[in-house]
């Protein structure tokens, strides 16, 4: 058995952290391409054209999976709504019409939960609790530290001098992370690049203008859909401020929801009075952060790809909420050109800029 | 007398006979709103993300063709309509989308129907509807029990008649009988897959239905057919469904592909969701059972011509196949 899965931001990571803890050999665990240009033109050129981002995106990484000889791919699948719950089933239509006699594992991710897991890894190595909740906690300490230093490099790229600093030393992270063996490792690591980090020359007098991220979940945590969205407003000298995170979304999701703890629950009350109730997807969440953040950020980006069911719902309601927080639609499909985006945002982060000014000035004068 | 407006657009097609019936049980009135036109078209693409779907967009031109003509709107927020299975992200959104985007809309009635939650739960949201018109939950209920009959009595007539869903709502108002427009010679017989607010919006869909009617063609759409037989051909073909709508596509399309039919047509708006994976999985089906498929898909780009000459295309291509099978 040979198993793979499409990329998602950093779940390579904890995927091969897990499946080296269950005694998964390097052979049958095929780690796919780091997405490319080629992925996603494979993805386009065997999706249903009117398919969404993530969908060509992911079946475009299982194809280069199956090239790489894997029989076994793990999909996610939602159950109502999105479309997401679709996804297997016509994934593994294409791949069947492509010649790749690939055995699907779904992990449902709006039910089962923590159940889901221990079924896929009891799918894949039979069931064994000493093996395989150590085997979970160590790869999910990996995601945590990775999403904690993830925060520190979006804080410290808008205000480092020279820039790309960040970057280089979340890249080397990243790796090194991948590499650890052990808890105590992860954890030693963490506090090294956290430190390193923390020890950029930064900019005394930059005053980063602080823009949230919001929208649908791949999209905005996977930098190749999103065109490296994060990095390109660090550029702009943005601070980004992102509620969304793998990390948040397991703990809670896995953990806490069951035991009745809802991480969303300020969001979605804020977002009442304009949408009330769930459409899906990550809809009402982004309508909520608009209205719960209006004090403390100074923008909002608000992403989702192209023809994306709940986040259109969004769309439309943003606009007309009373809080007042300038937003940025972005829209990805294969179409996108990341220099037209990199222009709007460009845009966007100048009016805040003008919008920060005339207030403090306005606060001045009502001071004297 | 109080006054309904319900947009003609949307889940209308399904479920207009159902609401009129209550709304007048309750003694209230119903207004509708005329059929989609240009200008209703356009007024609605107005106050609309440009990335909604068609359909959306014309729901948001009869909200406002009706704003100043009634008192109350209705736009039910249907999520599921039996077992776990939900609905469009689009229907849940509605009544608040309208709400954003139309805001000299008068009072909006955005009852949550979500049948999966048990029949108490939808009772509960019914007497709040129904409290709008009168506090007396004796005759709310034998409301609801005269609508669930006259909807019966609808989907009876559209299976039996082996009409489509607006030529029964235009036989009702009219008060008379009427046949489904003879085909001129109907040697050739497609399925024509879509949901109901695409099929029988002329507007929307270039008078897609009439169309192949006068090219001698005999339409077989989702209504015409028994609910159980399109259940039984979806779970067949994929298994449980996902979305609410799914038997009017997949049902529809795996219940004409094993009764077998000449063709089968599908009309989809640009931008669908649930659409671009469900015409996919059929046309995967039609192309193992070499049965020719004809995929539409529309905007308020689609130009009429353009229609025209692929339904032509289409129709002489089933046409010359089987003159040489038989």
């Amino acid at each position: 058995m040979r198993v793979s899965f499409p990329n998602f931001s950093n779940i390579h990571v904890v995927i091969k952290a897990v499946a080296r803890k269950l005694g998964v050999t390097e052979g049958e665990l095929v780690v796919p391409p780091p997405t490319t240009q080629k992925t996603l033109d494979l993805g386009v050129k065997y999706s249903p054209a009117e398919a969404c981002l993530p969908f060509k995106l992911t079946l475009g990484n299982l194809i280069e999976a199956c090239e790489m000889g894997a029989d076994t791919l793990l999909q996610a699948r939602g159950t109502g709504i999105c479309r997401l719950g679709y996804y297997a089933k016509v994934q593994e239509q294409i791949l069947g019409d492509l010649g790749y006699n690939a055995r699907f594992l779904t992990y449902d991710v709006s039910r089962n939960k923590l159940v889901g897991i221990f079924s896929l890894m009891k799918n894949l190595r039979g069931a064994n609790w000493f093996r395989d909740i150590p085997a979970l906690h160590f790869g999910m300490s990996k995601l945590f530290s990775l999403d904690r230093i993830d925060k520190v490099v979006r804080h410290t790229r808008a205000v480092e001098r020279e820039r790309g600093g960040a970057n280089r030393i979340y890249k080397e992270a990243i790796a090194s992370i991948d590499g650890a063996e052990n808890g105590r490792e992860v954890k030693r690591l963490t506090r090294k690049y956290i430190g390193r980090l923390n020890s950029v020359a930064k900019d005394p007098r930059a005053r980063p203008v602080k823009i949230g991220v919001t929208g649908e979940i791949y999209v905005v945590l996977e930098p190749f859909a999103n065109m490296d969205l994060e990095m390109e407003m660090g550029k702009l000298g943005v601070q980004v401020e992102r509620t969304l995170s793998l990390s948040r979304w397991v703990k809670y999701s896995l953990f806490l929801n069951p035991l009745g703890i809802d991480e969303w629950k300020d969001v979605r009350k804020a977002a009442m009075p304009y949408l009330k109730r769930d459409v899906g997807g990550d809809g009402w969440e982004s309508v909520g952060e608009k209205v719960f953040h209006s004090r403390e950020y100074d923008g909002l980006v608000h992403v989702a790809p192209f023809t994306c069911m709940p986040e259109i719902v969004a769309e439309n309601i943003m606009p007309s909420t009373k809080e007042d927080l300038p937003v940025l639609s972005l829209v990805f499909d294969e179409q996108m050109g990341k220099q037209g985006m990199i222009t709007r945002l460009e845009a966007f982060v100048d009016l805040l800029k003008f919008r920060r000014r005339s207030r403090e000035k306005h606060e001045n004068f009502s001071g004297c | 007398m109080v006054k309904v407006g319900i947009p003609r657009s949307l889940l209308y097609y399904q479920y207009y006979p159902m609401w009129r019936k209550f709304f007048e049980e309750l003694g209230a009135e119903t207004v509708v709103s005329p059929v989609t036109n240009e200008a209703i078209l356009l007024s609605g693409s107005s106050r609309t993300a440009s990335e909604t779907c068609l359909p959306v967009k014309i729901f948001v031109g009869h909200v406002l063709y009706l704003a100043n003509k009634c008192d109350f709107m209705f736009i039910p927020a249907v999520r599921s309509i039996g077992g776990k299975i939900y609905n469009c992200s689009k229907f849940l959104g509605l009544p608040d989308i309208t709400r954003a985007v139309v805001p000299e809309s008068p009072v909006i009635l955005d009852p949550e129907i979500d049948l999966s939650r048990g029949q108490g739960n939808f009772l509960k949201t019914i007497y709040a509807l129904g409290n709008h018109f009168t506090p007396d939950r004796k005759r709310i209920k034998a409301a609801l029990e005269e609508a669930r009959k006259a909807n019966l009595v609808y989907r009876e007539r559209m299976v039996s008649l082996k009409l489509t869903a607006v030529e029964v709502i235009g036989e009702e108002s009219r008060n008379g009988n009427v046949e489904a427009e003879a085909p001129l010679s109907s040697c050739l017989t497609i399925a024509v897959l879509g949901h109901p607010y695409v099929l029988h919006d002329d507007h929307l869909n270039h008078r897609l239905l009439s169309r192949l009617r006068t090219m001698g063609v005999e339409i077989l759409t989702a209504e015409m057919v028994e609910q159980e037989k399109l259940d039984a051909a979806m779970a067949r073909l994929v298994g449980k469904a996902h979305w609410t709508f799914e038997s009017d596509i997949i049902g529809m399309g795996g219940y004409c592909l094993e009764r077998g039919v000449d063709g089968i047509i599908s009309a989809s708006v640009f931008g669908c969701g649930p659409d671009s994976m469900m015409v996919s999985v059929i046309r995967h089906r039609a192309r193992e059972l070499d049965v020719p498929f004809l995929s539409l898909s529309l905007d308020e780009h689609a130009s009429e011509v353009g229609i025209v000459t692929r339904l032509e295309a289409f129709l002489d291509m089933i046409g010359r196949r089987k003159r040489i099978c038989v």
